[in-house]
């Protein structure tokens, strides 16, 4: 089983710290987001674990080894850092079996890579012809060549269109099932969500969270309750009387605070208060991560001249 | 793990990469088209360099190859994806560098041969002996490799193809041309002055054939080792 190691990693890029001193752990068989805006150092990262960066201090390992030591390491740990690495002038085809040929990966993974990532129609087109998302294709495709235990994708729905991102999702729930170490990072909360079981939530270059998503989404959000009725008077007393924290947005519909459906159905039915809709909303870890960070920047405002 | 899977991959760069093989094709068309221009207004006292007159112009394009070919990996990270394949980087380079190398060479020393044939026919009877005709054609080539190894060292202290042609093409086609013909000078030691010296029927300056070949040798190798130097220190 090969995880990959972070220990008190920093990188200075100018004086400005981009990566501040990030200690985590990516186990196999799940999938971890890398979540963050940009700039918050999630590519920096990426790069210091994969020995193109070197670190201001601290250590990345993958499988206790610092990456420039693997031999052949494409057969250990396969990574999509820039969509863009392709030459334009070069067929997908051809590109791929430059880096199979560096690693002594056999022909038949490129046209297995090419297959599975949908490119094998346009193989033979030069990279200057793809769209935004082939290109993407492609850069996973050469994650993929060497049928690696670890997998790092830099924002790798970036360009992807509908359907490739449903399929981005379910290739990775796939890497993950078969036990593979898989490091997604995103800034996109609502497709992290999609497909991460775990997640690592950077801010200008710390480590904010470490935690399961259901956990960190649960824990930062309290569940609420939309209601919608015929008689908002009856609706409002009724909540009163029950003290609960409610408040009425501007299209008549009601949000209750800390309830439940079941609790709320059954006293709005006692009451005879007609019913329009009543549902429980789902948090999202959108809201999770502004409470994080509206959390984060009360510590680490700087007061501000005046 | 070997220094071979990283030169194949290097090789595969190559031949993949229509720019570059337009570039390789350059320095033969480009050498002999001149040469052989140059052939019908010479005035015989130096009948070999009449002969491969036309280097000047296969060198710029022997010195696109090889900048080309470092460049590109600078551009849209794709060093990073290299790197990551090959993460040790001395051994990278050096593979790059034998990429270069091999291809220039051979392809430089059919410029060379080919060249000399057309300059033997078009100049008939003043045309240079075989053993000085052998000599330039073999320094041809191999004065072409170092300009191309001399260039790709560059690039990638520069990384960048405009960078490297900004300074190099300049270079060649002003102070070279200019500084050049003050023969005896340190311009002798310039490296593509020194290099050529292989082409000449006479010379009267420091350097003979084989010691010029040597010092455009040593700019290569300086020029290598710059390079090598920066891809091993710098953040990819």
């Amino acid at each position: 089983m090969t995880s990959i190691d972070v220990r008190n990693l920093t990188k200075e890029h100018g004086g400005r710290r981009a990566v501040d001193r990030l200690t985590f752990r990516v186990r196999p068989g799940r999938v971890t987001g890398f979540l963050g805006p940009n700039g918050a150092g999630k590519s920096t990262t990426l790069r210091l674990v994969l020995g193109l960066e070197r670190p201001t201090a601290g250590t990345a390992t993958i499988g206790g080894h610092p990456y420039p030591r693997l031999r052949e390491p494409l057969r250990r740990v396969g990574a999509l850092l820039d969509a863009g690495a392709a030459h334009g002038s070069r067929t997908a085809r051809d590109h791929l079996l430059a880096l199979a040929a560096s690693n002594r990966l056999p022909a038949r993974r490129v046209d297995a890579v090419l297959a599975e990532t949908g490119l094998a129609p346009v193989a033979r087109r030069r990279v200057r012809t793809y769209s935004l998302g082939m290109r993407q294709r492609l850069g996973i495709a050469a994650a993929l060549l060497g049928d690696p235990e670890v997998v790092l994708l830099d924002e790798p729905a970036n360009g992807l269109d509908p359907e490739g991102i449903v399929w981005i999702r379910a290739l990775l729930r796939r890497l993950a099932a078969e036990g593979r170490t898989v490091l997604v990072s995103s800034h996109l909360m609502g497709e992290t969500a999609a497909f991460a079981d775990h997640l690592l939530i950077l801010g200008r270059g710390r480590l904010l969270a470490d935690t399961p998503v259901r956990e960190f989404i649960h824990a930062r959000v309290r569940p609420h309750v939309r209601v919608r009725t015929t008689d908002p008077a009856a609706l409002g007393a009724l909540l009163a009387r029950h003290g609960l924290d409610a408040s009425r947005d501007e299209d008549g519909t009601w949000t209750v605070r800390h309830a439940r459906v079941d609790d709320l159905g059954r006293l709005m039915s006692e009451a005879g208060v007609p019913v329009l809709e009543l549902s429980a909303r789902e948090a999202t870890l959108e809201e999770a991560y502004l409470d994080l960070t509206a959390a984060e920047a009360e510590f680490t405002a700087q007061p501000q001249e005046t | 793990m070997s220094f071979v899977p990283a030169l194949h991959a290097e090789w595969i760069k190559i031949r993949t990469l229509r720019p570059l093989l337009g570039a390789l094709a350059a320095v033969l068309v480009a050498t002999v088209a001149f040469s052989a221009l140059a052939t019908a207004d010479t005035d015989g006292t130096d009948p070999l360099f009449s002969v491969f007159f036309g280097i000047n112009f296969g060198q710029i394009a022997a010195i696109a190859f090889g900048t080309t070919a470092v460049a590109s990996e600078f551009r849209g990270g794709a060093l990073r994806l290299t790197l990551s394949a090959v993460p040790d980087r001395g051994r990278w380079f050096a593979a790059k560098a034998a990429a270069i190398a091999l291809p220039a060479l051979a392809v430089g020393l059919l410029t060379g041969f080919v060249t000399l044939l057309v300059g033997r026919a078009a100049l008939g009877a003043s045309a240079p002996g075989w053993s000085d005709g052998v000599r330039g054609a073999v320094g041809c080539g191999l004065h072409l490799t170092l300009m191309a190894l001399f260039a790709a060292g560059l690039a990638a202290v520069l990384r960048s193809a405009v960078a490297t042609l900004s300074v190099l093409i300049p270079f060649l086609l002003i102070v070279s041309f200019v500084v050049g013909d003050l023969s005896g000078s340190a311009a002798d030691f310039l490296p593509d002055r020194a290099g050529q010296v292989a082409l000449h029927s006479t010379w009267d300056g420091a350097l003979g054939p084989w010691s010029g070949l040597a010092v455009s040798a040593l700019w290569a190798a300086a020029a290598l080792a710059a390079g090598g130097w920066s891809v091993r220190r710098r953040d990819a």
